[in-house]
């Protein structure tokens, strides 16, 4: 072979090459999230809870992870188990890099979800999954920066209490940022996309 | 090649209906069309509503906030945009924003949704999620429809004007043999 003809081979693969990262730059920037997207990213107020363990959890000591919050009770007989199944099968989806996520149940329920209460209902689902508590007054003004809505409903039975409650999934960053939502009923496919995208994006 | 013969009369006959139901399709559907033409058979576009400061204590008030209407219509591949200059965080249904921040979503299926909303003294808003009619559900309707009256009107012109089955062959074959011979 003379160097004429190696010559144009490797002109030929350094013009493929470009071609590639062209097209991978092209796609990579043009991603559409499908949540609802907060842009400009604003960063995601803090707060400070109890979670299963007795321990306590703060939303600023998870930058590094992308994080999954969604407010719910354990009495809840629709959205809230619904939700927490999605939470698994995303994880699952999202395989070695599910370890960059972290998926949060925050109770607005305080006085039916003790610690314990709550570490067996989320066990249910993913032991690594986080279930947050407090007092009603720190709860009140998570539910209130992250605009949550709950009133308690009497209902005839013995289950007591309904709560009616926002069912909205939050998506934070990992640079603490609220970056997207998504209404009960997205589908599970889409939330994974755009959470695949947040950790790689990180 | 006698066989193509015999067919070729039904496959002239079929094209020609063929051409004639397209053309009256398309006339139907774009006779239709622009009468019952709307302005939401547009390509999808950006809406934007914005939410001014001061909206939650205006609500709070129960005086209605004007700049945002009660019932919002879209079509599909419609991007709401909603700007939240307020102090507090806004929803509007599947959009939730934060203070001094902007929440959008593709509006993707077809739909009538009546969502629960901060910033309407109501607490709801209706969302219209339209189909629209482009040239691309047009074109599937005219799919549809040719076809469909093809076949009808090619069995109708079959009955009305039958077509004639000797070919010019089977006239050969049935010349008068006499007239070579003499």
């Amino acid at each position: 072979m003379n160097k004429s003809k190696l010559g144009i081979i490797g002109l030929g693969v350094v013009i493929g090459l470009l071609l590639v990262y062209i097209v991978w730059q092209l796609t990579s920037q043009n991603y559409t999230y499908q949540g609802s997207l907060i842009d400009p990213p604003v960063e995601a107020k803090d707060f400070e809870l109890t979670d299963q363990d007795g321990d306590i959890f703060r939303l600023s000591d998870q930058r590094g992870k992308v994080i999954l919050i969604f407010f719910g009770y354990t009495h809840c007989p629709d959205v809230c188990p619904v939700t927490l199944s999605e939470f698994k099968q995303i994880k699952s989806q999202l395989r070695e890099d599910a370890e960059k996520v972290e998926f949060i149940f925050i109770t607005v329920d305080p006085e039916r979800d003790t610690v314990d209460t709550l570490g067996d209902y989320v066990s249910i689902f993913d032991p690594d999954f986080i279930a947050l508590t407090g007092e009603r007054d720190e709860l009140i003004e998570v539910w209130s920066d992250y605009g949550v809505y709950q009133a308690r409903q009497e209902v005839t039975g013995a289950g007591g209490y309904l709560v009616d409650h926002t069912a909205r999934v939050y998506a934070v960053d990992m640079d603490g940022n609220w970056r997207l939502t998504y209404p009960f009923g997205m589908e599970r496919e889409k939330i994974y996309q755009d959470i695949r995208h947040l950790v790689q994006e990180g | 090649m006698k066989t193509n013969n015999k067919f070729r009369p039904y496959l002239i006959r079929l094209g020609i209906v063929f051409g004639l139901s397209v053309l009256l399709v398309v006339a139907f559907n774009e006779i239709v069309y622009l009468f019952q033409k709307s302005e939401y058979d547009r390509a999808p576009k950006t809406i934007k509503l914005v939410i001014p400061e001061g909206t939650a204590d205006q609500i709070e008030s129960g005086i209605d906030v004007e700049s945002i209407p009660e019932e919002l219509v879209f079509v599909i591949g419609d991007t709401l945009e909603v700007e939240n200059l307020d102090q507090v965080s806004h929803q509007l249904g599947p959009i939730w924003v934060p203070p001094n921040s902007t929440g959008s979503l593709v509006m993707e299926r077809a739909n009538n949704y009546a969502y629960s909303c901060s910033f309407q003294t109501s607490r709801y808003l209706g969302l219209d999620v339209r189909e629209p009619t482009t040239l691309r559900t047009r074109l599937i309707g005219l799919g549809f429809a040719a076809p469909t009256l093809t076949a009808l009107l090619f069995l109708y012109s079959l009955l009305v004007f039958p077509i004639d089955k000797k070919t010019k062959s089977d006239e050969m074959k049935n010349k008068p043999v006499s007239s070579k011979t003499i």
